[in-house]
C-alpha cells in the first residue's frame, strides 16, 4: 500500500483509493461475519432405560486485530484467556458420576470424547517456551478457578499436575495435565459456563437446562474445549453430556408387567422444560435423535424398512432430515434424525420416542473393559491392579489370525503419598504370568518425589488377540503426610485420579452423509475427528494412616502435667524450710482459727473476725471437744458392733 | 492450616522477650506509642469523614463441612439471597461454602437447598456464584480475603476489593465456642485472629463501616477482642449459651436453618430495596424466647446512632441517582440530602420501635425472675441465719452430723 506518487493528479489518487477500499472491504466484512455460534442437541436412548442428552455449543472467533478487546458473539473472557496464557489447546471438564462403559457403549465418539473422569480434569498445551509453561499453568489454574467457581487452583502445585509425553496425547513437552477427582460439580459451575453463551440459558437449546432435572441424572459432564491457532482463530466448544432417567410418570408404560419395554420419553420428560425456538444469534440450531446400529439390526430382522416410524418405535414429530452413517462394513449403520429448531418457532419442539415393542439392544463396547482396583490391606502397603477383560468385539473386526495383537496405552498419575514401586510391575495374561518385555512395548515412568512431583506412568502394551483377560499390578507403600497436609475429612481416604486407557488402533469416528453442504455441524465434525477409543478407569480411594487429630492436645496436656509435677516437687524439696514453716504456722494459729472462718462463710458475709476476742477462742475449743467426742463415740460404737 | 495464623503474633510467647528489655526501652516505647497513635488517629480522622459510603460488599462464610451441617450452608445461602435481593451485585459478594450440599449424594433434591420445610424457596437457584468452596474454606484463606493479602495469581472475583468508602457485611456461621469459630471441624478462627484482621483492614482503609454477624454458639465471645472503630457486631448468643437450629425437615433429614438466621430472614423478608428500617429495628426484632439465646450487639465501636442507620446500608447497596440540569457537581451534596431524608423517615419508625422494645424488655425481665427462683431458697436460709445465734446453729449442725454418722455406720453393718 505504497502512497501514490506526489506528482500524480488527484483523480488518479481517488481512483487508487477506491480500488483499495473495494479490495479491502470484502475481506474485512468476511472476517467480521465469521464470528459464529451454533447450538445443537443430540438425544439417544440407552439400553438401560435411560436417555443420553448431549448439548453442543460452538463459538468461533476468526483471527482479528480486535481479538480480546471486542467481540460480537464470542466470549471476551475466553479470548483474553487464550491471549494472555498463549493457549494452543485447552480442555476443562467437570463430571459427576461415572460413564457406564458396559451399558452406554465404549466405542463411539460420545464415549471417547465426552466420557470423562469424575471431578475436574484439565489439560492444556501452550504456545510457549518450555521454561515458561509451569508458571503459566499456575496462573491459568487460578484464572479458571475464578471463572468457573471451582477449586481448580489446587492444580497449581507441582504435586498436582504432570506433563505426559505420549500416553495422554502426543506433544512436545508443552502439555500439562491435572485432575481433581473429588471436586464437587454443581450449579455454580454450570452458571458461569452458561454465561459464555450469547443467549445464556434464556433462549435456544440452553433454555432446556433446568438444573434439578440435570443434576438428578446418573452422569453429567460439562466440558469446555478451546483450540486456537494463527490461521483459524479460536474455536470454543462447550458441551454438556447428561444421562437421565426419563420421567416415568409421563412415559406411557404400555405393558407395565413386561419389564423390558423401554420407557417412551420426549424432551419434556427429560428436562421438564419446553424448547421455545432458537437462540436468534445462532447460525444454526438443531436437535438430533440418534438411533443405534443395533436397533436397526433388530428392525431389519422384523422385516420393515428402517425409518423414523416402524414396527419397533416412532419418533414423535417427523424429522426434517435423516443422516446416515457412512460405514465401511456391510449391514445397517446408525442414523441421525435431524430437527431444525428454527422450523418450530411457533410450536414447541418436543422430540420424543415411543416404543411399540419390547426391545433389547446393546451399544458397541470398547475392545477391552478396563477396570482398576486396589489390593492388600492395612495402612502400610498395597497394590494397584489394572484389569482388561476382552469384550470379543475385535473378533468381528480382525480375522482371528494367530499372531495379531492389539495395542493399548495406559496413562496413570499417582499422587506422591502413594509411593508406587514401578519395578514390581507384574503382568498376567489369562492367568499366566508373562515377562514384561513380552507385553510392554514402550514405557515411560516419572517417579514421584515427596511433596514435589506425582508419579506418572505411560505404558504401551501389546496384547495377543486371543487374550481374554489381562491383569497388571504395581505395589506401593503409603506415605505419611505432615499434620498440616491432611484435608479436613482425612478419614474418608485419599483419591487416586482415574487412569486413561487408549486403544490407538480402534477409531471411534463416525462419518455421516451430509446432504447440506453449506452448513457443517460442529457436533458432527467432532464425531468425524479421528479419535482413538478411550476409556477412563475408576477413581481409587486409598485410606492412609490418619492421626487422631486430638492427639497433639492430649500429648501437650499430659506432658505439661508431668513437667509440672516434676518441677513442683523438685522446687518443694529444694526450697522448703520446715523450721520456718512451723513458726509461721504457730503465728497463724494464734491469729485465726479455722472454725470461725467457716462460720463466717456459712453466714455468707465476709465480716472480719473480731481480733482476739475471748468468746470466739473459747467456742472453737468447746466445739472441737464435742466433735472429738462424737467421733470417739462413733468409733467405739463401730468397734463394739463389729466385735 | 497452621500457617493461617502465621501472620498473627501469638498471644503470650512473643511478648515475653521484649518484656525483659522493657525497663530500658520503656521511655522510648512510650514515645513511639504516642507518636504512632497520634499519627494513625490523624490519618483515621482525615480518612473516615472524608470518605463517604459509596459501595457495599458482603463476605458470607459457612465454615462447616459434612452433611449434618446442612443448616449452616442454608443459613449462608439465605443471607446470600437476601443481600442479592437487596441489591448487592454478585461480584461484590464473596461466598465461602465449606462443603457441597446442593449436589451432595445425600440430598434428595439435587441442585436445590431449602431453608424451610415448606420447600417454597430454592436457595440454590440458577445464579449462585461460589467463590471459595470445599477445602478452600480455611482460616488462612478467610484472613487473606479480609486483609487482601493474596497471591498475585488470585483472580479478582475471589478478592475483597473494598476501599475506604465501603460498607462490609461479614456473616459467619458454623460451630463455635468461647472465643473461637471452627472451620471445617479442623481448625479454629480465634477472636484475636478476627480482631487482628479487622484492625489490619482498618489500617489499610479497606472499610468505612463493618457489620459482623455471627450465628454460632457463644457468638458474643468472638467479638471480645475487637477494638477498631466503625465496627458493629451482632452475635446470636451470649457466652455460655448455645445457638439452636430452628426446625428439622423430615424429607431432607436434617435441620435446615438456625434460629438466629431464621428470625433475621423473617425480618428481611418484609423489606425491599427501598425500605428504611433501621439497624435498631433489626436488633429489636430478636426475641430471646424465640431464639432460645440472647442476641448480643456490640456497638461501642460504632459512632452513628443505630436508629438512624438503615439496614440497607449493610445488607443492600442502594445507590441514589441524581438528576442534574447543570454539570456534575460531585456526590457530596446528594449525600447530605440522603441523610436528612432518612432521618426524617426514621423518626416515626423509631417511636414505634421504642414501644416495641420496652415490651420486649419486660418479657426478658419476667424470664429472668423465673431463673432466679432457685436462688430464693438460699436467700431464705441466709435470712434465718441472720437473726439467731449462728454459733448455736453450727453446734446443732455438728451434733446432727455426729448422729447421722453413727446411724450410717450402724446401718452399714
Amino acid at each position: 500500500m505504497a502512497p501514490p506518487p506526489p506528482l500524480s493528479p488527484p483523480a488518479l489518487r481517488r481512483l487508487l483509493i477506491l480500488a483499495l477500499t473495494l479490495l479491502v472491504t470484502p475481506v474485512a466484512t468476511a472476517a467480521a461475519a465469521e464470528e459464529e455460534f451454533t447450538e445443537e442437541l443430540l438425544l439417544r436412548p440407552l439400553p438401560d432405560r435411560t436417555a443420553l442428552a448431549h448439548f453442543h455449543f460452538s463459538s468461533s472467533a476468526p483471527p482479528s486485530a480486535a481479538a480480546g478487546r471486542h467481540h460480537h458473539l464470542f466470549p471476551k473472557v475466553i479470548a483474553q484467556l487464550v491471549q494472555q496464557f498463549h493457549i494452543r489447546e485447552l480442555e476443562l471438564s467437570f463430571t459427576q458420576g461415572r460413564w457406564n462403559y458396559e451399558q452406554w457403549g465404549g466405542y463411539d465418539p460420545m464415549s471417547t470424547n465426552y466420557a470423562k473422569p469424575p471431578g475436574v480434569e484439565l489439560w492444556a498445551s501452550f504456545d510457549l517456551s518450555l521454561g515458561e509453561i509451569d508458571a503459566t499453568w499456575k496462573n491459568l489454574t487460578h484464572t479458571l478457578s475464578g471463572l468457573f467457581c471451582a477449586s481448580i487452583n489446587f492444580l497449581e502445585s507441582s504435586t498436582a499436575f504432570s506433563s505426559p509425553h505420549w500416553g495422554f496425547k502426543l506433544n512436545k513437552g508443552n502439555l500439562r495435565y491435572g485432575a481433581l477427582p473429588r471436586e464437587a460439580v454443581c450449579t455454580e459451575n454450570l452458571t458461569p459456563w452458561l454465561k459464555l453463551l450469547p443467549c445464556r440459558d434464556k433462549a435456544g437449546i440452553a433454555s432446556l437446562l433446568y438444573r434439578p432435572s440435570i443434576y438428578k441424572g446418573y452422569y453429567h459432564s460439562q466440558k469446555l474445549k478451546l483450540t486456537s491457532s494463527q490461521s483459524f482463530g479460536i474455536v470454543l466448544d462447550q458441551t454438556l453430556t447428561v444421562v437421565l432417567q426419563p420421567d416415568s410418570v409421563m412415559g406411557k408404560q404400555l405393558h407395565s408387567a413386561d419389564g423390558q419395554l423401554q420407557p417412551s420419553w420426549s424432551m419434556k420428560d427429560l428436562f421438564n422444560r419446553n424448547l421455545l425456538g432458537k437462540c436468534f444469534v445462532s447460525k444454526s440450531s438443531r436437535v438430533f435423535f440418534e438411533i443405534e446400529k443395533d436397533i436397526f439390526d433388530k428392525v431389519d430382522k422384523s422385516g420393515t424398512e428402517a425409518s423414523w416410524t416402524n414396527e419397533l418405535f416412532v419418533l414423535s414429530p417427523a424429522p426434517d432430515r435423516v443422516l446416515k452413517e457412512i460405514n465401511n462394513m456391510n449391514g445397517q449403520s446408525s442414523s441421525l434424525y435431524e430437527y431444525d429448531v428454527s422450523n418450530y418457532e411457533d410450536a414447541h419442539l418436543d422430540v420424543g420416542v415411543t416404543w411399540k415393542l419390547p426391545l433389547i439392544w446393546s451399544c458397541t463396547p470398547a475392545p477391552y473393559h478396563a477396570n482398576r482396583f486396589l489390593m492388600g490391606s492395612g495402612n502400610e502397603r498395597g497394590s494397584i491392579s489394572l484389569s482388561f477383560i476382552s469384550t470379543n468385539m475385535h473378533k468381528q473386526l480382525f480375522d482371528s489370525s494367530n499372531d495379531c495383537s492389539i495395542k493399548a496405552v495406559v496413562f496413570q498419575v499417582v499422587p506422591w503419598y502413594v509411593k508406587v514401586y514401578y519395578h514390581t510391575l507384574e503382568i498376567f495374561i489369562d492367568g499366566n504370568s508373562k515377562a514384561i518385555s513380552e507385553v510392554v512395548d514402550k514405557i515411560n515412568v516419572t517417579p514421584s518425589e515427596d511433596k514435589l512431583l506425582p508419579g506418572t506412568l505411560e505404558m504401551l502394551l501389546r496384547f495377543p488377540c486371543s487374550m481374554q483377560s489381562a491383569t497388571l499390578s504395581l505395589d506401593f507403600d503409603k506415605g505419611f503426610l505432615h499434620i498440616d497436609e491432611y484435608p479436613p475429612d482425612a478419614n474418608q481416604g485419599f483419591d487416586i485420579p482415574s487412569a486413561l486407557v487408549t486403544f490407538p488402533e480402534f477409531n471411534s469416528s463416525r462419518n455421516y452423509l451430509e446432504t447440506d453442504s453449506l452448513f457443517v455441524s460442529p457436533l458432527l465434525q467432532t464425531f468425524k475427528e479421528d479419535g482413538a477409543v478411550k476409556s477412563y478407569t475408576e477413581v481409587l480411594l486409598v485410606p492412609l494412616t490418619t492421626p487422631d487429630f486430638s492427639m497433639p492436645y492430649n500429648v501437650i496436656t499430659f506432658t505439661c502435667t508431668v513437667l509440672a509435677l516434676y518441677f513442683g516437687s523438685l522446687l518443694n524439696a529444694l526450697r522448703r524450710r520446715t523450721g520456718e514453716e512451723e513458726r509461721e504456722l504457730k503465728k497463724a494459729a494464734a491469729k485465726r482459727r479455722l472454725i470461725p472462718l467457716l462460720i463466717s462463710k456459712i453466714r455468707g458475709k465476709a465480716e472480719p473476725p473480731p481480733p482476739g476476742s475471748s468468746p470466739a477462742s473459747v467456742l472453737p475449743s468447746k466445739l472441737l471437744l464435742k466433735v472429738v467426742f462424737v467421733a470417739v463415740v462413733a468409733v467405739v460404737f463401730h468397734y463394739l458392733s463389729n466385735s | 492450616m497452621a500457617s493461617g495464623r502465621g501472620g498473627i503474633p501469638g498471644p503470650s510467647r512473643p511478648c515475653r522477650l521484649p518484656l525483659l528489655f522493657l525497663p530500658a526501652l520503656l521511655p522510648l516505647l512510650v514515645l513511639l506509642a504516642f507518636s504512632s497513635s497520634s499519627s494513625s488517629s490523624g490519618v483515621a480522622a482525615a480518612a473516615s469523614p472524608g470518605a463517604m459510603h459509596n459501595n457495599n460488599w458482603a463476605v458470607l462464610v459457612c465454615t462447616s463441612r459434612f452433611w449434618f451441617n446442612y443448616r449452616h450452608m442454608a443459613n449462608t445461602l439465605s443471607l446470600y439471597r437476601t443481600v442479592k435481593r437487596l441489591g448487592i451485585p454478585d461480584e461484590r459478594i464473596i461466598l465461602m461454602l465449606a462443603d457441597d450440599m446442593a449436589c451432595n449424594p445425600r440430598n434428595n433434591y439435587p441442585a436445590q437447598v431449602f431453608n424451610n420445610e415448606n420447600h417454597q424457596l430454592n436457595l440454590y437457584g440458577d445464579n449462585v456464584e461460589v467463590d471459595y468452596r470445599g477445602y478452600e474454606v480455611t482460616v488462612e484463606i478467610f484472613l487473606r480475603v479480609l486483609t487482601g493479602r493474596h497471591e498475585s495469581a488470585v483472580p479478582r472475583s475471589k478478592r475483597l476489593l473494598s476501599d475506604e468508602g465501603s460498607h462490609i457485611l461479614l456473616y459467619m456461621t458454623g460451630h463455635g465456642g468461647d472465643e473461637f469459630l471452627k472451620f471445617q471441624d479442623n481448625e479454629e478462627l480465634q477472636s484475636h485472629d478476627l480482631a487482628d484482621a479487622v484492625k489490619q483492614m482498618k489500617e489499610k482503609h479497606r472499610f468505612k463501616e463493618l457489620l459482623i454477624m455471627v450465628d454460632t454458639c457463644q457468638a458474643a465471645t468472638l467479638f471480645s477482642q475487637l477494638h477498631s472503630p466503625g465496627v458493629l457486631a451482632i452475635g446470636s448468643s451470649m457466652k455460655g449459651e448455645n445457638s439452636y437450629s430452628h426446625h428439622l425437615d423430615s424429607d431432607i433429614g436434617v435441620s435446615v436453618v438456625d434460629r438466629f438466621t431464621f428470625y433475621t430472614l423473617a425480618f428481611f423478608e418484609k423489606l425491599n430495596m427501598y425500605s428504611n428500617a433501621s439497624l435498631n429495628s433489626l436488633f429489636n426484632s430478636y426475641n430471646p424466647s424465640m431464639l432460645l439465646s440472647t442476641a448480643y450487639y456490640r456497638m461501642d465501636l460504632y459512632e452513628r446512632p443505630l436508629n438512624e442507620v438503615p439496614v440497607t446500608n449493610f445488607f443492600g447497596s442502594v445507590m441514589k441517582t441524581i438528576h442534574t440540569d447543570s454539570g456534575y457537581s460531585g456526590f457530596l451534596a446528594a449525600y447530605n440530602d440522603g441523610i436528612l431524608l432518612s432521618t426524617e423517615d426514621n423518626l416515626l419508625n423509631h417511636a414505634m420501635l421504642l414501644n416495641e422494645s420496652s415490651q420486649r424488655r419486660s418479657n426478658i425481665e419476667e424470664t429472668e425472675e423465673a431463673q432466679l427462683r432457685s436462688h430464693g431458697l438460699t436467700e431464705v436460709l441466709l435470712e434465718q441465719l441472720d437473726g439467731k445465734n449462728a454459733d448455736t446453729i453450727a453446734m446443732y449442725g455438728l451434733g446432727t452430723m455426729g448422729i447421722l454418722l453413727a446411724i450410717s455406720t450402724w446401718l452399714s453393718m
